[in-house]
């Protein structure tokens, strides 16, 4: 069993980890940046390394820093937490070359899933749908409606170097593929000097679902249910919730075990998620594999009674899983708001400074996870995210409705923070209706 | 609220670990120190990227064979193992052992590898000096590898790359070492004369011996960022002068500042910049294809285009003067930018310093290589003050006629852009002999065995101008002007009123047009109305259409008739 933890973050999750090491009994060691000697991480794990300077990357993305770190203070593995070096395959083959044990998968998944095509061609493989699109380069109008046809319309045209949206169009029939595809082509080379192109099936208004799985070292895979994370502003997630209004339990069952197979198509070890697109016509498409705890892990958690962190902890020191697939049963519904120091009315600009007063709610069925306290001044150099604000109970209104009263509650003071438009999306009808999708956030703005 | 100290933490238990053969630590290997910022660094991060360091950026040092790997095509470089003179021509006491035990350390013979390689498909004779053999130090061994390879060269009709690192002479072999410096020298002396490129490429340290023989004497000399390279090294000058020397003294940047190196390139793009110089220099032309493709080519636009003498606006030659000045009006790197493709620029006079007003190198224009000398004003205020606003110095026209000269030597034709309210006038241009170069620059102009086409773009300043103008043919644009002296100081010394510029202008006979109807410039070329970078295309294309031209004409000269049209063009005026 792992007796000592260095955790190689900072923030909530740094304290989530540091929490769970405590109640194991397992020592914890921080590290710290310059900028975050009074950080509570830094406080409250059982020992503190600074490693560096306030910026990332000298800091939390330093990696020689940290494996040093780990030898020094003697422990023998490394929670990553998410973000900073968590999916960085080199960094975990560095562990691996000096046995600390990294808690999350092998450097060599991390390194499949992280590639974009290798991670296709592997859902492909093990019949785990992905999205139709063209496997090669597309150079020219006719050989592009060919694959158009054999895609299926709509169509989406995408740049190969493509990004920010240029040289994107989207192709609704076959009459405007041309027009479509010569536009995009001619905006990609004159963007990026480039005009090769790929197509793919454009997938209208779908929701972001995402499944939880867990995998042993002994080949046994299990899901926890979905996450649907639709409520997304420029592809960041702002609300979570756990299970999804529309996953009934046979979608659920066909999803989570698609989930599970990609999980073992990849090898896969520790907590993972495998992001869905899933249509309205309950179609569902593989995205991408997040290969290590995800942010939003708290919603799965108070459906299922299951201890993420823990559980990582028990994989990654040889235990086979604590649960089989039959023994996860989903009840009542968790919601979870991010809480970030960002003013809305200002183009979400981040807002780091001094938080002068503090209150938190709390009662049955609250639960907040922060790295915030009264006098505590939130850094300029990191992520804007303050705190998650985690709500439970039996049924999705009763939730919506706790989330509300807890929302009303949070007072910071000192720095701008989205509370007050996390309460207007509690507020919105289709939102309390369930009828989103990823764009309701750009939707509503306009 | 302060939170030290104020948690309770783990109830520890110490376990004593059963797992012991798994312990944290790191692999013999895996990790290293950097010596400059002292971090601790992948060891496979600085072996893959051109052993630099990934956290502060400063430059490892390379053994030859990693050299090697880096610069030429894989699987290309054939080595040349020569016999080694293994003497100990001074009876040093131990110094056989000494160079038996580095060889075995080393996997070395002596202190440079040498051989035939080819860098971006281009063959070239090769030789890396590697600072684990006796720091590179020049012995016998050494000067007959480098002296054997550039004499092969010489007869195989082939460029030598040289990669120098040394500590000078060796001191074991006492007066034969020094001998080696002249030896090195005289084969590239003949390697030289052969009209064959020579790129000698400087890196950290290059001092002594080596730095005052082969070192020194390529066509081109490049050298990595920061690398120490001189001749007396910097401990014994201290002990010398019994001063401290400042930062950054003999460093490639102070080099490149006084002159002595063309370019400081990072090593990431080492191998790029030489495919670069190397694609400039094919070796002997081989102008028959393409002359023949180009003919007929020519014969077509001949016959469509009449000549058309500018459409040129009505203004009076004091508005010219003015708009020659303007600020937002193209200048010397605008023209490079547009007309040339890679361009390598290249510093420096070898003598005192590099001079920023003055712009040179050589490059592609249209497919051909040529040397581009422009001088430069710079566009911003800053830029402007860097380039002392376009009036070149001393250093400025002799590194233009080095770069002539070199020219001269690869065959390749000059193109000139004028653009200077005159050379500089000031004290330290005096020191160092502003007329003695100016001079200079026509003297050996009128007589360079290889097309020289000026085309004056913005101010043609007096002598400034005609160091670059001593030409086969000078153009001008509709708004340049050209003349003994600013309207200013003509109004000045005439008249003894500076104010009456303007008259002065107007009777000076400074315009294009002017200038053109007086025989002393062959063409002008028409602008448009607002003449700035972004509107100068149509000019450009006009420009390159011309210039195109010249050089076929020039080019399909004899050079003996080639040099007395040129002497003609100024003996008749």
């Amino acid at each position: 069993m792992i007796k000592k933890v260095l955790v190689a973050n900072r923030g909530e999750i740094a304290v989530r980890i540091i929490r769970a090491c405590r109640e194991m009994g397992i020592e914890t060691v921080a590290v710290y940046s310059q900028a975050d000697e009074e950080a509570l991480h830094t406080q409250l794990a059982d020992e503190a390394i600074c490693i560096g300077p306030a910026s990332s990357s000298e800091s939390y993305l330093n990696m020689e820093q940290i494996i040093s770190a780990t030898l020094v203070s003697g422990a023998d593995a490394i929670h990553p937490g998410f973000g900073f070096l968590s999916e960085n395959s080199k960094f975990v083959e560095l562990c691996e070359k000096c046995n600390i044990t990294f808690i999350g998968p092998s450097s060599e998944v991390i390194q499949k899933m992280g590639n974009k095509a290798q991670a296709r061609s592997t859902m492909i493989e093990a019949g785990v749908p992905v999205i139709p699109g063209s496997k090669e380069a597309v150079r020219d109008v006719s050989h592009g409606a060919e694959i158009a046809e054999e895609i299926g319309y709509p169509v989406m045209i995408k740049a190969a170097l493509g990004g920010g949206g240029k040289g994107m169009r989207v192709a609704e029939t076959r009459e405007t593929f041309a027009a479509s595809f010569q536009t995009a082509q001619k905006e990609a080379q004159m963007a990026f000097g480039d005009g090769t192109m790929y197509l793919e099936r454009f997938v209208r208004n779908p929701r972001h679902i995402e499944f939880q799985i867990l995998a042993d070292c002994y080949g046994n895979v299990i899901h926890l249910g979905e996450r649907d994370c639709s409520i997304q502003r420029n592809h960041q997630k702002m609300i979570e919730e756990s299970p999804s209004v529309v996953i009934d339990e046979e979608l659920r069952s066909r999803m989570g075990q698609a989930a599970v197979q990609a999980a073992k198509a990849a090898g896969y070890t520790n907590a993972g998620t495998i992001e869905f697109l899933l249509e309205r016509d309950g179609q569902f498409y593989f995205m991408e594999m997040n290969t290590r705890i995800q942010v939003e892990h708290p919603v799965t958690e108070w459906v299922t009674g299951i201890d993420l962190i823990q559980e990582q902890i028990r994989i990654a020191s040889g235990l086979p899983l604590s649960y089989r697939q039959e023994d996860i049963k989903l009840s009542g519904h968790a919601i979870e708001c991010r809480i970030n120091a960002e003013n809305p009315d200002k183009n979400f600009r981040p807002s780091p400074g001094t938080i002068t007063d503090l209150y938190l709610p709390g009662g049955k069925g609250v639960r907040i996870d922060t790295a915030i306290y009264s006098g505590y001044t939130v850094p300029a150099y990191y992520d804007s995210m303050l705190a998650k604000l985690i709500v439970h109970a039996d049924t999705r209104e009763q939730a919506i409705s706790k989330m509300r009263t807890a929302l009303g509650e949070v007072i910071i003071e000192g720095i701008d923070t989205n509370i007050d438009y996390q309460y207007e999306i509690m507020n919105h009808p289709d939102y309390q209706s369930g009828k989103i999708d990823i764009e309701f956030i750009s939707k509503w703005q306009r | 609220m302060k939170l030290k100290n104020m948690f309770k933490k783990t109830g520890g238990k110490n376990y004593i670990s059963l797992t012991e053969g798994r312990k944290p630590e790191v692999p013999e290997g895996l990790l290293r120190k950097c010596n400059n910022c002292k971090a601790a660094i992948i060891a496979e991060d600085v072996r893959r990227g051109y052993y630099i360091c990934p956290k502060c950026h400063a430059y490892f040092r390379m053994d030859a064979w990693r050299r090697i790997e880096t610069i030429v095509d894989p699987g290309s470089f054939e080595v040349w193992e020569e016999a080694i003179l293994d003497g100990n021509p001074m009876g040093y006491p131990g110094y056989e052992e000494k160079l038996q035990n580095v060889r075995e350390k080393t996997g070395l013979d002596e202190a440079v590898v040498i051989g035939k390689a080819e860098i971006e498909g281009r063959k070239v004779v090769l030789g890396v000096c590697d600072g684990r053999f006796l720091m590179a130090s020049m012995g016998e061994a050494v000067g007959e590898k480098i002296a054997g390879a550039v004499e092969r060269a010489t007869k195989e009709k082939l460029p030598v790359i040289l990669f120098a690192c040394s500590g000078g002479a060796r001191m074991q072999e006492g007066i034969f070492s020094l001998m080696q410096m002249a030896k090195t020298a005289a084969a590239l002396k003949r390697h030289s004369d052969a009209g064959h490129l020579y790129i000698s490429v400087l890196t950290d340290p290059t001092t002594g011996g080596v730095t005052a023989s082969f070192a020194m004497l390529g066509d081109l000399i490049l050298a990595e960022p920061n690398a120490l390279i001189g001749f007396a090294g910097p401990r014994v000058i201290e002990q010398t002068i019994g001063q401290k020397l400042p930062k950054g003294f003999q460093r490639a940047e102070f080099l490149l500042e006084h002159g002595f190196i063309d370019q400081i390139v990072e090593r990431e793009k080492l191998r790029e910049t030489l495919g670069k110089i190397l694609k400039l220099h094919p070796g002997q032309p081989d102008r028959t294809a393409q002359t023949k493709a180009e003919e007929m080519q020519n014969k077509k636009q001949n016959e469509k285009e009449e000549e058309e003498l500018c459409q040129i606006r009505e203004m009076t030659s004091w508005e010219r003067v003015q708009v020659s000045r303007k600020k937002d009006r193209p200048v010397g790197s605008d023209y490079i930018r547009e007309l040339f493709d890679d361009f390598v620029e290249l510093h420096g006079d070898r003598l005192f310093g590099d001079d920023k007003a003055v712009v040179g190198g050589i490059a592609q224009f249209c497919g051909e290589p040529v040397t581009v000398i422009a001088q430069e004003k710079g566009t911003t205020t800053k830029e402007n003050i860097a380039r002392n606003f376009g009036m070149p110095s001393p250093e400025g026209y002799r590194k233009a006629l080095r770069l002539m000269k070199q020219a001269e030597k690869f065959h390749r034709p000059v193109l000139c852009f004028v653009d200077t309210p005159g050379a500089f006038c000031g004290l330290e241009a005096e020191e160092r002999g502003q007329g003695e170069a100016i001079a200079r620059n026509i003297y050996e102009m009128s007589a360079l065995k290889v097309p020289i086409l000026s085309v004056i773009i913005g101010e043609g300043g007096s002598g400034g101008a005609l160091a670059l103008a001593t030409a086969d043919e000078v153009w001008m644009l509709e708004n340049s002007i050209y003349s003994i002296l600013s309207p200013e100081g003509f109004a000045s010394i005439l008249w003894k009123d500076s104010k009456r510029a303007k008259e002065a202008a107007e009777v000076m006979r400074l315009t294009a047009k002017d200038l053109y109807e007086a025989g002393i410039v062959e063409q002008v070329f028409a602008e448009p109305e607002a003449f700035t970078s972004e509107t100068f295309a149509p000019v450009t294309e006009k420009l390159r259409e011309h210039i195109r031209r010249f050089l076929k004409t020039y080019q399909g000269m004899e050079e003996s008739e080639r040099t007395e049209r040129r002497y003609q063009r100024f003996r008749r005026l």
